[in-house]
């Protein structure tokens, strides 16, 4: 299982299209930075097909003022979770 | 567990540096070894040596030099990216016929085969981007 780590909004990249295309069946996607607009029930359709395994970074949600607006199929996790998930991964790819 | 931080983004014109510095920090607070950060692309400027921001916002080097007096954690410099960008140190001022320098210790200049050496040497090695 691997960790993908996306900076970018679905607004302003595709990007993101290429790490869900390239992400395999158990791995998983960490919403970083700007990136953490993708974690809205506005744009999470984005990331429907991966159900489960859509994970967004608290801080930074927090900065943006999104705290509490997440789409409730998406797990927030702090930078103390972050380093966890890498923990669970084998290894981790950036996305940006 | 051996991390090991690669950061592309220069400082204060992308979140990466402040990313990264968070992530280092969690990475020790949790008990791992981090085995070095290495700075590449324009991620090479945050070794400025007279990077002086606002007193009110955080200050990258310093947190850098930090994390490098508290836990003895390498600061490798692209060298090659860092000379076309005018970062270099006092040997490699000398060597240019510069006056000054602008890159000083802990932050040491070395080429990619540290990079690759640091992939290989570490469990984790985490980007981040700008």
């Amino acid at each position: 299982m691997l960790l993908h780590i996306l900076n970018r909004s679905p607004l302003s990249s595709l990007v993101y299209r290429q790490a869900i295309a390239t992400m395999g069946t158990e791995d998983r996607l960490l919403l970083i930075e700007d990136g953490v607009q993708g974690a809205l029930p506005t744009l999470v359709r984005h990331f429907e097909a991966l159900e489960g395994r859509l994970f967004a970074l608290r801080e930074d949600l927090v900065a943006r003022g999104l705290a509490g607006k997440c789409d409730a199929s998406v797990q927030v996790v702090d930078v103390d979770g972050f380093v966890e998930l890498t923990e669970e991964a084998e290894r981790t790819v950036s996305w940006y | 567990m051996r991390y090991a931080i690669l950061l592309l983004g220069g400082p204060y014109s992308a979140q990466a540096a402040h990313s990264a510095l968070r992530f280092a920090r969690a990475v020790l607070a949790r008990g791992h070894r981090l085995e070095g950060v290495f700075f590449y692309h324009d991620g090479v400027q945050n070794a400025a040596r007279l990077m002086a921001p606002p007193q009110d916002e955080p200050h990258l080097v310093d947190g850098w030099v930090g994390l490098n007096a508290e836990q003895g954690v390498p600061l490798m410099v692209c060298i090659a990216a860092a000379l076309r960008r005018g970062l270099m140190d006092e040997r490699e001022a000398t060597r240019h016929g510069k006056q000054g320098h602008s890159v000083e210790a802990p932050f040491e200049l070395t080429g990619l085969g540290q990079l690759v050496d640091l992939g290989l040497g570490c469990d984790r090695l985490v980007t981040f981007g700008p």
